[in-house]
C-alpha cells in the first residue's frame, strides 16, 4: 500500500518536474495517454481476467462515457464538472443492464456474454447515429467546453483527471484481488457451477464486476471526450479501445491486477512510437499478430515471468535503457524507452525451459512459484 | 402497403444470406466449441476475391466460386490444423481469431483501401436484375443467396442425420473424448468441418460482392447481424439457423423501410437479447448439433 | 426428526425419466448409502439435493425449512455441501487455495485473513498437507479424490452427498477412503454416500436405498436389502436370481 501512496505522489509532481526540467510538453501528454490505457485495460481486466468472462464491450462502456459529457456539456449546457459522473454512471447503468440480462442464463453465459458485447458497441454506435438529440451523424464539438480553473491548463487538467482516474481503477483492481470477491471471481473463472455448489454468490459477483468494469470505462471515457474534441461515431465507437485492452491485458498477464498495467505501458509505448514513425497501416497487422502469437505463447503473461526472473528483467531493461541514452541512439526518451521495454519482453518470452538451460541454473532466478494468486492469500503485497 | 410487402420480401431473401453468413459460426460453435471470429473477415475476403477476380479476368463473378471455395476450404482446413496444434481452447479462440480478424481486416484494408468496390454493371448482369412476383420485386443477388441457402440447409441437414461424416459430427459435438474413444477421428472431422463451414462463408461472400458494395467496414457491421441469428437459430442447427436468418433479415428490413436504414441494427439486437431472454437454446429444442 | 425429507421427487431429461417419483428420509448424523446400477438416477438425485436441477415435481425439506428448488449457493449456506464424480478442483489454484475459498464461502462464512491457516485443519485431516502448495495438475487421482473431501468438509456442512467417491481408486485407495468417510462421520456430519463399489457401502452405512431406473425399490438395513429378490433382479438380471 506505502508503495501505492509513493508512485501516486511521484506521478502527481511529474508534470512540475517536467516543466522545470525544461523537457518537451510532449511527456505529459505521453504519460496521460498511459494512464488512459492503464484505466481501460485494468478495469476491462477484472471483469475478463478475473472472472473468465470474456468483454469485447470495452468500446461500448467507453462510448456512453464519452457521448454522456459531449451530449451534456455540447447540447444542454451542463458543466463538465457535473457531467463527469454522469459518464461513469450511465456506462454502469448500461453494463448492469446487460448483466441481469446474461448473467442468469443457465448454458452458455460465457459465450453468449462475449458475442453480446460484440454486438453492442455497434449498436451503440447505430443509436447515436439514428438519434439527432445523441449525435445523428453530425458530430459534437467538445472544444467549447470550459474545464474547471482550478485543473489548470488543458493537458495538465488532462493530466490530473486521468490520473486520478486510472490510480481509482487499479486501486478497485488491486482490492478486488486480494479480497474475498476476487477469490470468488477466481473460483468462477475456473468452474463457475463448482463456485456456485461452495456457496458463492456468482449473479451478484459477476454484477460487481461488470460493473467495475463498465464505470471506470465510462468515466475515463467522459474526460476523454475533452481530448477527442470532435466527438464523432466513428471516432468513438471503433475496434481501437476494445482490440488494445485485450491486447494489453492478455500481453501482461489476465490473472493478476499489475498484468494489464504492464501491458498497457509496453503496448501503448510500442503503438506511440510505431505511429510516430508513420507505421499507421502496418499496425494493426502487428498487432492482430501480436495478439495471436501473445495467446498462443505467453500462457500467463508477461508479468508472472517479470517477477520470477526479476533480475534479469532490471538488468536488461535498464542496461539498454543506458546503453540508448549514452549513445543517444534515438531521438527521444520515449524511444529508449520503448527499445528496453521490447529488448525486455522478447527476453522474458523465452519459454522456460530453455530459459533454465541458457541460465546453466535450470531455473529463473527465483522458485518458480504456483500460478500467480498466491500473494492474496501470503498476504505479501502488492 | 406495398412497401411493407416488399419491405418483408426482401427482408425474407436477405434472411438467406444473413443463414449462410451464420452457418460457418453455428457449425463451428455447435460441434467444434470454438467461436470463430475469423469468419467475418472469410465473407469480406471471399468478396473482394470475388470482385478482383471478375474485374481482373472479366469473368461472370459467379464463376470465380470454383475458385474461391475451395480456396477457402483450405483455409478453413488449415486454421482448423493451427488450432489442434496449439490447444486452442474456447477462451483462446475468442483472443486468437479475433486477432486473426484483425490482421485480415487491416490487409484487406492495405490492399483495397477503404473505398467502395463494387463489381461494374456491365460484368455484373446480376446487381439490378429482379424477378417480379405478385407486385413484388425479388432481386436477384439475394434471391440467389436464398435459394442456395434454403438448398444448404437442407443438404447439411441429411449430411449430419443419414451419412456417417455426420454423424462423427455429432458424435463430436456432444463429447468429443467419448468419440474418440469410439474410434471416431476427431481431429479429420474437425478439420473438414471446419472447411466446409469456411466455405459457406465464402459463399456468402460471393453474393455479397455480386448483390451490393463493399469496403473494410462491412465485416464489423455484420456483428450485430449474425450473433442474433446464431443464437435464435441454435448453435449448429442448419436448418434452425435458416429460419432465424429469414426472421432476423424481416425484422431488418421492415425496421429498415418503416422506421429507418439506420435503425435496423437497434432492432436485430433486441431481437437477441428477445432470445436470451426467452429463447437461449434457440428455435429448435432439441440441444444437439442436427 | 429427519434431517432431509425428500418427498415424490420427479426430474425428466427430455424424454428420459431419471427420478420416478423418489421419496426417502435422512436422520440426523446416519450415513445413508445409495445403490442402483448404472443409469438408474443416483447422480440425478444428488444434483437435485444439490440444487444443480431443479425438479419437476415433489418437494425436499431440509432442516425444517422448504429448500424444494433452491439455488445451489443457497444450499451450500444452509449446510448442504457435495463432492464431484470426476474431481472438479479450480484449476489456477493450489491444494491450500482451493480448500480455503471453501472455508471462506462455505456455510460458515469466513473472511480472508487466517482462511490459508484454517486450511491446513483439513489437509492435515485429509493428508494433503505434502502437496498443499503444488499445482492441481501435479496430483493424483487419489489426492484428487481427497482434495474433493477436503474442500466440502472446509464448508464445515451439516449434510456431505459423497458422488462415486470411491470410482476409480485402488483396493487400497479405496480402504483408506472408507476409513477417511469414517473419520468424517464421527465428527457428527451426516453422509449421503452414492457408490457404486457394493462392498464398501455395505460395510459403511447404517441403511441404503437401492434406486432402479429412477425408482425406489429398496429401503432398509445392508444386508436384508442385498438380498432383496428384486435389488439383485435390477443388477444382474433373471440370470443373477438363479445363481
Amino acid at each position: 500500500m506505502t508503495g501505492f501512496v509513493v508512485v501516486a505522489i511521484a506521478l502527481f509532481l511529474t508534470p512540475a518536474i517536467v516543466k522545470a526540467a525544461d523537457m518537451p510538453p510532449f511527456f505529459v501528454i505521453f504519460l496521460f495517454s498511459v494512464f488512459f490505457w492503464v484505466a481501460q485495460a485494468s478495469s476491462w481486466n477484472v471483469l475478463t481476467g478475473f472472472s473468465g468472462y470474456f468483454s469485447f464491450g470495452q468500446g461500448a462502456w467507453f462510448g456512453i462515457g464519452v457521448y454522456a459529457v459531449a451530449v451534456l456539456t455540447g447540447k444542454h449546457g451542463w458543466s463538465f464538472i457535473a457531467a463527469l459522473p454522469m459518464a461513469g454512471f450511465l456506462a454502469l447503468v448500461a453494463g448492469l443492464g446487460l448483466g441481469l440480462v446474461v448473467f442468469r442464463l443457465r448454458r452458455l453465459t460465457g459465450e453468449i456474454f462475449a458475442l453480446t458485447t460484440l454486438a453492442i458497441a455497434f449498436v451503440l454506435a447505430a443509436l447515436a447515429r439514428l438519434v439527432p438529440a445523441i449525435d445523428g451523424g453530425t458530430g459534437i464539438f467538445m472544444t467549447g467546453t470550459p474545464i474547471p480553473e482550478f485543473l489548470g491548463e488543458f493537458n495538465t487538467a488532462m493530466y490530473r483527471m486521468t490520473l486520478t482516474i486510472m490510480l481509482l481503477a487499479v486501486l478497485a483492481s488491486y482490492l478486488t484481488y486480494s479480497s474475498r470477491l476476487g477469490w470468488g471471481l477466481f473460483s468462477i473463472r475456473d468452474d463457475e457451477s463448482v463456485a456456485g455448489g461452495l456457496g458463492i454468490p456468482v449473479f451478484r459477483y459477476k454484477m460487481i464486476a461488470l460493473g467495475i468494469n463498465a464505470f471506470f470505462a465510462g468515466l475515463m471515457g467522459g474526460v476523454w471526450s475533452l481530448r477527442i474534441g470532435f466527438v464523432t461515431v466513428d471516432e468513438v465507437f471503433n475496434i481501437r479501445v476494445p482490440l488494445f485492452v485485450i491486447l494489453m491485458s492478455v500481453l501482461g498477464g489476465l490473472g493478476h491486477w499489475m498484468g494489464p498495467v504492464v501491458g498497457a505501458v509496453i503496448i501503448f509505448t510500442l503503438s506511440d512510437r510505431l505511429n510516430s514513425a508513420g507505421l499507421t497501416d502496418v499496425n494493426q497487422i502487428i498487432i492482430g499478430s501480436l495478439l495471436v502469437v501473445l495467446a498462443l505463447a505467453v500462457k500467463d503473461g508477461i508479468y508472472g515471468r517479470m517477477r520470477d526472473r526479476w533480475l534479469t528483467t532490471l538488468i536488461t531493461f535498464f542496461g539498454v535503457m543506458v546503453v540508448t541514452a549514452i549513445f543517444d541512439l534515438t531521438g527521444s526518451l520515449i524511444s529508449d524507452f520503448a527499445i528496453a521495454m521490447v529488448t525486455t519482453v522478447v527476453v522474458l518470452m523465452v519459454p522456460d525451459r530453455l530459459w533454465g538451460r541458457i541460465r546453466g541454473r535450470g531455473g529463473p532466478d527465483r522458485e518458480e512459484g504456483p500460478p500467480v494468486g498466491i500473494e492474496a492469500m501470503t498476504g505479501s503485497g502488492p | 402497403m406495398g412497401l411493407l410487402a416488399q419491405g418483408i420480401a426482401t427482408g425474407i431473401l436477405i434472411g438467406g444470406l444473413y443463414a449462410l453468413m451464420s452457418l460457418g459460426i453455428s457449425l463451428s460453435w455447435g460441434a467444434l466449441k470454438i467461436i470463430n471470429l475469423a469468419h467475418f473477415s472469410f465473407i469480406l475476403l471471399s468478396a473482394y476475391l470475388v470482385y478482383q477476380i471478375t474485374i481482373s479476368f472479366g469473368v461472370d463473378p459467379l464463376l470465380t466460386t470454383g475458385v474461391v471455395l475451395p480456396l477457402f476450404f483450405v483455409f478453413g482446413a488449415l486454421m482448423q490444423m493451427f488450432f489442434h496444434r496449439f490447444k486452442v481452447d474456447e477462451f483462446k479462440s475468442l483472443i486468437v481469431t479475433f486477432g486473426v480478424f484483425i490482421i485480415l481486416q487491416s490487409m484487406m484494408q492495405s490492399i483495397w483501401s477503404a473505398d467502395f468496390r463494387t463489381i461494374a454493371p456491365d460484368l455484373n448482369i446480376y446487381r439490378s436484375s429482379s424477378i417480379r412476383i405478385a407486385g413484388v420485386a425479388l432481386p436477384i443477388p439475394s434471391l440467389m443467396a436464398f435459394l442456395a441457402a434454403v438448398l444448404i440447409a437442407v443438404a447439411m441437414s441429411v449430411l449430419l442425420s443419414r451419412t456417417y461424416f455426420g454423424k462423427a459430427v455429432r458424435a463430436v459435438a456432444q463429447d468429443a473424448e467419448m468419440a474418440r474413444a469410439f474410434g471416431v477421428d476427431t481431429k479429420r472431422v474437425a478439420v473438414l468441418l471446419s472447411g466446409l463451414s469456411a466455405v459457406f462463408s465464402a459463399l456468402a461472400g460471393v453474393f455479397i460482392a455480386v448483390g451490393q458494395q463493399i469496403f473494410p467496414g462491412l465485416a464489423v457491421s455484420w456483428f450485430g447481424i449474425v450473433f442474433p441469428v446464431v443464437i435464435l437459430g441454435g448453435l449448429g442447427h442448419t436448418v434452425g439457423t435458416l429460419t432465424a436468418g429469414v426472421i432476423v433479415g424481416v425484422a431488418y428490413g421492415v425496421a429498415a423501410v418503416m422506421w429507418a436504414p439506420l435503425a435496423a441494427p437497434l432492432v436485430t439486437f433486441l431481437i437477441l437479447i428477445a432470445a436470451l431472454l426467452f429463447r437461449p437454446h434457440g428455435l429448435l429444442t432439441s440441444r444437439s448439433v442436427a | 426428526m429427519s434431517l432431509l425429507t425428500v418427498t415424490d421427487v420427479s426430474k425428466r431429461f427430455g424424454g428420459v425419466v431419471a427420478l420416478d417419483g423418489v421419496s426417502m428420509t435422512m436422520g440426523e448424523g446416519e450415513i445413508l448409502g445409495l445403490v442402483g446400477p448404472n443409469g438408474s438416477g443416483k447422480s440425478t438425485l444428488i444434483n437435485v439435493l444439490s440444487g444443480f436441477y431443479p425438479t419437476d415435481r415433489g418437494t425436499v425439506v431440509f432442516g425444517g425449512e422448504d429448500t424444494t428448488g433452491a439455488p445451489a449457493h443457497k444450499l451450500a449456506a444452509l449446510g448442504i455441501a457435495r463432492t464431484y464424480q470426476i474431481p472438479r478442483p479450480f484449476g489456477t489454484m493450489t491444494p491450500r487455495e482451493n480448500i480455503a475459498v471453501s472455508y471462506m464461502f462455505g456455510h460458515s462464512r469466513h473472511s480472508l485473513e487466517g482462511a490459508r491457516d484454517a486450511a491446513q485443519e483439513w489437509l492435515d485431516f485429509t493428508g494433503l498437507a505434502g502437496v498443499a502448495d503444488i499445482g492441481i495438475e501435479e496430483l493424483t487421482l487419489h489426492q484428487l479424490k481427497f482434495l474433493e473431501l477436503a474442500r466440502a468438509l472446509a464448508t464445515q456442512p451439516n449434510l456431505l452427498l459423497l458422488d462415486e467417491v470411491l470410482a476409480g481408486l485402488n483396493p487400497s485407495e479405496i480402504n483408506e477412503s472408507v476409513e477417511m468417510i469414517r473419520r468424517i462421520h464421527a465428527q457428527g456430519i451426516t453422509i449421503l454416500i452414492v457408490e457404486h463399489v457394493v462392498r464398501a457401502v455395505t460395510a459403511l452405512s447404517d441403511r441404503l436405498v437401492v434406486l432402479n431406473q429412477g425408482a425406489v425399490i429398496a429401503e432398509g438395513e445392508p444386508e436384508a436389502v442385498m438380498s432383496n429378490p428384486a435389488v439383485v433382479t435390477a443388477y444382474l438380471g433373471d440370470r443373477g436370481r438363479r445363481a
